[in-house]
């Protein structure tokens, strides 16, 4: 089934972009959008923990919960997978990378309540293009890709935004949430 | 045993319970241990002075410092970015306190309160509506806010919303500060955007409540309870700690002895006893 993959991809990253198109993962798309280096470092945070979120929670819901019959479990199985990674990753990068870490500040410990993140894990089971782990974690990775991008692209227009004139009850959030409803229209295309 | 599990799923009976029980127990308990193992393996020194100070602090998390709260600031002061008297809520001992762990002289910084030095609100005119957002801010923007008096009290209270212990209230269209309550951050002092909040020394017994630098006339005309800089403060301080600044009197409290003299004479009210201003 490889030939899948460019399918998964496409539509992990563009076409089912999480942010733009499925409005998952709003917070950190708003509020970690300040510059294009933290937006990035957040984007890639978010991907690694997409990616061993698919990587954990299939096999558990597939070889365990399913066996098992307790389907029902998954939801509060996967916060805590997620919580845990979460707390795990924040650890590994209080140690390794000091300056990326002060930089996110409480939005780490956000990516716990990211629902993007719970998307991933929720919609691996349920799309019709996923049908083994492999597939599982690329639908992660390049879910995780497509949030990167879109809040990296975010952010760049938010860096040109402070030197634009624009019209002063716009100035600040407002302008930045219509921003957003072009992007998200942009990629509605797909 | 799989089998007999699966057809009973869903079913509400003791035994899928413990077994929903059970799995989330082994999930835990992995996660728990893996946890264990990566904080072990990626611990990050922390500098144990840095907990001793943080535990000395006020822990008021007023942001009166500049810094993003009491743990920030204790990292400043170990690493020797801040000064003990950034924090002005920690009381005297207790900043001695971290003066010993970090091991600096600290000779004290003198204790001080916070008066609003302005009494006109309602007392004093307005040259125009403000219907703008009520922020004294946004106000002061507009032509320096609604108030003919270019430096008086906007009365929108953006002090009382920054007060971290809601010590400030605005009554008849100034800020009044509780100093029972106030914390003395000084984060109000510096949100003013008439810069009307002012910091003096403890112990003194009168201050300015006014900081108009406008002439006599037009004080006259724009507020009651304004200084019109007539100086007879000044030349009846027998002291000579008050002088004439821009038609306001500044008070120098190393000379002041509180006689409360200059109370009596001013001929507008303008200088008030500090514990008459709760």
């Amino acid at each position: 089934m490889l030939e899948m993959i460019p399918v998964i991809i496409f539509t992990a990253m563009l076409s089912q972009n999480f942010i733009l198109v499925q409005f998952l993962g709003i917070c950190p798309f708003l509020g970690v959008s300040k510059n294009t280096d933290s937006a990035f470092g957040m984007g890639m945070a978010v991907t690694v923990v997409m990616v061993i979120t698919t990587l954990i929670t299939y096999p558990i819901y597939n070889y365990i919960l399913v066996p098992l019959g307790f389907e029902y479990m998954e939801i509060i199985v996967f916060i805590f997978v997620i919580a845990s990674l979460v707390q795990i990753i924040e650890i590994i990068l209080k140690k390794t990378s000091k300056s990326l870490y002060e930089a996110m500040g409480i939005y780490l410990p956000l990516i716990t309540t990211n629902c993007a993140v719970l998307g991933v894990a929720e919609l691996v089971l349920t799309s019709n293009l996923v049908h083994n782990l492999l597939d599982a974690c690329v639908y992660g990775l390049f879910g995780g890709l497509g949030f990167t991008l879109a809040i990296v692209l975010m952010s760049g227009m938010r860096e040109k935004l402070d030197s634009a004139r624009v019209p002063k009850p716009l100035e600040g959030f407002p302008i930045t949430m219509i921003l957003a409803c072009f992007m998200a229209m942009a990629f509605g295309m797909f | 045993m799989i089998n007999f599990l699966a057809d009973n799923a869903g079913k509400l009976d003791i035994v899928n319970v413990l077994i929903a029980v059970a799995i989330m127990l082994v999930i835990a308990l992995v996660f728990g241990f893996l946890i264990m193992v990566v904080s072990k393996k990626f611990a990050v020194p922390v500098d144990e002075r840095e907990e001793a100070v943080f535990g000395c602090l006020a822990g008021a998390n007023c942001g009166g410092c500049g810094k993003a709260g009491c743990s920030a600031f204790s990292r400043s002061l170990v690493e020797g970015k801040a000064n003990i008297d950034d924090c002005a809520v920690t009381d005297a001992e207790s900043k001695k306190k971290i003066a010993e762990i970090l091991g600096v002289d600290y000779s004290g910084g003198g204790e001080f309160i916070y008066v609003v030095s302005c009494g006109g609100g309602v007392n004093a005119k307005d040259k125009n509506d403000y219907l703008g957002e009520n922020t004294c801010i946004r106000e002061n923007m507009v032509a320096f806010g609604k108030k003919l008096c270019p430096d008086g009290c906007l009365g929108d209270g953006t002090c009382s919303s920054v007060c971290a212990s809601n010590a400030i209230t605005v009554v008849d269209g100034v800020a009044e500060i509780d100093r029972k309550i106030c914390i003395k951050c000084g984060v109000c002092a510096k949100t003013c955007p008439k810069l009307l909040i002012q910091k003096i020394p403890a112990d003194a017994v009168v201050f300015v409540k006014c900081s108009t630098r406008c002439r006599g006339k037009e004080v006259m005309d724009a507020c009651s309870k304004g200084c019109i800089g007539c100086g007879i403060c000044a030349k009846n301080c027998a002291q000579k700690a008050i002088t004439m600044v821009d038609n306001l009197p500044v008070i120098d409290y190393e000379k002041c002895v509180g006689c409360g003299h200059c109370v009596n004479k001013c001929p507008r009210k303008v200088i008030h006893l500090v514990k008459e201003n709760n």
